[in-house]
């Protein structure tokens, strides 16, 4: 069942692909973990919204060929990860749309073709890397130790191990990376190898190392998936790590194998920030 | 953590051997004198805007250590702080002519007698850090919301 | 006028990088360039005190720094030095991977070596100018 996706529909009010399009974006946050965005509010007041598309894969549902859902996305500068137009769906179905409003059979098996073609994960088009939008306006909590500041993010999208390693998943993506603890305790660091594009991680398993002169961390992933992208920049620059390791500092985007397993052996910020914080009292003393 | 940390910024000044008797005497103090809990406080940082440093100097009192009677780390310090809890100044301890001697900077010229003017400073800084009051120590572990609002 | 090239160290006092960065300074200006070169300590530019002002602004400087922060090369830009090279301590260190320079307070035989090689660096540059 398509899930944790904010629903973006056209809400076309003069033709029949436009109430087919809201009848869709209403089945689906009734029937799974899905969020409305209201088009006409997005439009002029997306404040409401800010944090709802931080958390959540877009999903736009246009009905016809004029495409406003998916011009209003752009306006917004939002990032779709999927896209349903209710008219080319209908051309797919063989199914005629007439004039009237109405939802009657051939609208309501229409309805029940998209959703089941939404829910069929194997349809599921996964945009390349660069255009899954990692959004990133966290809100952090910190806590001192001397003068060293460690933070970590509450982000309810963004997954620790014990291990200090964190995983931010947007749909069936995850960037991952070091907290500020492992960055803290380095010092500068130098040296970045990185995981193999393709390499296929289990939960737990090597993915990539980092090297400060004072020691090597290799870092260990919260989630099982493939290799899809490296942060280049780290090649160069490894010190972005020490920077901003929940940022500019991530490491490697896997797509996720099987996150809803994962995520039963992962922890959220709550717990995460009291595991570091007891850490840091113990390696100072 | 204690409660009782105490920052110290020192000079480091390179023109003269002031600047690197107040540097080692600061380490010696961090790394040795276990019975004091000192954070050296990166000065050059500190003066660029180091979040860390600034923080720290905010909650825990924090003392200057300055080659020379310019007192660069001191000014610099409570431009930026505005609350020095006690300085020194290496040149009133080891004499201007020693401090100001330009000709021996450099650690691997240093002789059994800087040596000694580096045991005074380090007692000058113990003595002084002593004689910071109680009430200087707010002894806050800054725990708040990272937008820098406590 | 005063044709020396003014370098400056960040001199940071809690990690190794910055202790490296001073001494290789040191060694520039006291051994392998003293007529062509002298050192400005940071923290008295940062004061904007006039005498000082008067000895960076509108001159050559190359600024040392021990760590990414940038804090040498930031502060005698804005006091008006012309910078005309950046050392980073760290593109040294990072050829010499695996070993152990030391500690802020002293060098090891590995640090010693990176520190000079640093060292060469500032004379080359200082070279080319003057």
């Amino acid at each position: 069942m398509l899930e944790n996706y904010a629903i973006l529909p056209c809400n076309g009010l003069d033709k029949c692909a436009g109430v087919i399009s809201r009848e869709i974006a209403i089945k689906l946050c009734e029937e799974a973990k899905n969020v409305m965005i209201c088009p006409v509010y997005a439009r002029v007041a997306e404040a409401k919204y800010n944090k709802i598309v931080e958390e959540h894969a877009l999903l736009v549902i246009d009905g016809c060929q004029t495409r406003c859902a998916s011009k209003l996305a752009a306006e917004k500068n939002l990032k779709i990860s999927r896209k349903i137009s209710v008219t080319e769906e209908a051309k797919i179905h063989h199914i005629e749309l007439k004039s009237d409003l109405r939802l009657l059979k051939n609208e309501n098996n229409l309805i029940e073709k998209i959703l089941n073609g939404l829910n069929n994960t194997d349809n599921i088009v996964t945009p390349p890397y660069d255009e899954i939008h990692y959004l990133y306006n966290f809100t952090y909590t910190t806590f001192q130790n001397g003068k060293f500041i460690f933070r970590v993010p509450t982000n309810p999208k963004i997954y620790f191990n014990e291990n200090d390693c964190w995983a931010y998943v947007i749909g069936n993506r995850a960037r991952i990376g070091v907290t500020d603890f492992v960055q803290q305790n380095l010092s500068d660091i130098l040296y970045f190898t990185p995981p193999d594009i393709g390499a296929e991680i289990d939960q737990f398993g090597e993915v990539g190392e980092i090297e400060s002169s004072k020691s090597v961390f290799e870092l260990i992933s919260p989630v099982s998936g493939k290799v899809v992208a490296i942060n280049e920049a780290l090649v160069t620059k490894p010190d972005l790590i020490n920077e901003n390791p929940y940022e500019s500092g991530w490491v490697a985007e896997l797509e996720l194998t099987d996150f809803n397993s994962d995520k039963e052996l992962l922890i959220g910020f709550d717990q995460y920030f009291e595991i570091m914080k007891k850490k840091v009292e113990e390696l100072n003393g | 953590m204690s409660e009782f940390k105490v920052g110290v910024l020192s000079c480091s000044g390179e023109e003269c051997l002031g600047g690197t008797i107040s540097r080692l005497a600061t380490r010696k103090v961090l790394e040795e004198l276990k019975f004091i809990d000192t954070v050296t406080l990166c000065l050059p940082l500190y003066l660029a805007g180091g979040e860390e440093e600034r923080n720290f100097a905010k909650v825990f009192p924090t003392i200057s250590v300055d080659g020379c009677d310019k007192l660069c780390a001191k000014r610099s310090t409570e431009k930026y702080s505005g609350k020095i809890n006690g300085f020194i100044d290496v040149s009133k301890i080891i004499g201007d002519e020693n401090a100001l001697n330009t000709k021996i900077v450099r650690n691997k010229d240093l002789t059994d007698e800087h040596h000694q003017m580096v045991d005074e400073v380090v007692s000058e800084i113990v003595k002084t850090i002593s004689n910071i009051s109680p009430d200087a120590y707010s002894g806050k572990t800054f725990h708040g919301c990272g937008c820098g609002n406590e | 006028m005063d044709k020396k090239v003014k370098v400056v160290p960040c001199s940071g006092i809690g990690k190794v990088y910055g202790l490296m960065a001073r001494e290789a300074v040191l060694k520039t200006v006291i051994e392998l360039c003293p007529d062509k070169s002298e050192t400005v300590c940071l923290a008295y530019i940062v004061t904007g005190d006039k005498e000082v002002k008067e000895k960076i602004e509108g001159f050559n400087c190359i600024t040392v720094d021990g760590c990414p922060k940038m804090c040498a090369s930031k502060n005698v830009s804005i006091t008006g030095g012309i910078v005309i090279e950046e050392i980073k301590v760290l593109d040294t260190v990072k050829a010499h991977k695996g070993k152990q320079f030391g500690s802020p307070t002293e060098l090891t035989a590995d640090g010693e070596v990176v520190m000079n090689e640093i060292a060469g660096k500032i004379a080359k540059k200082i070279n080319e100018v003057n």
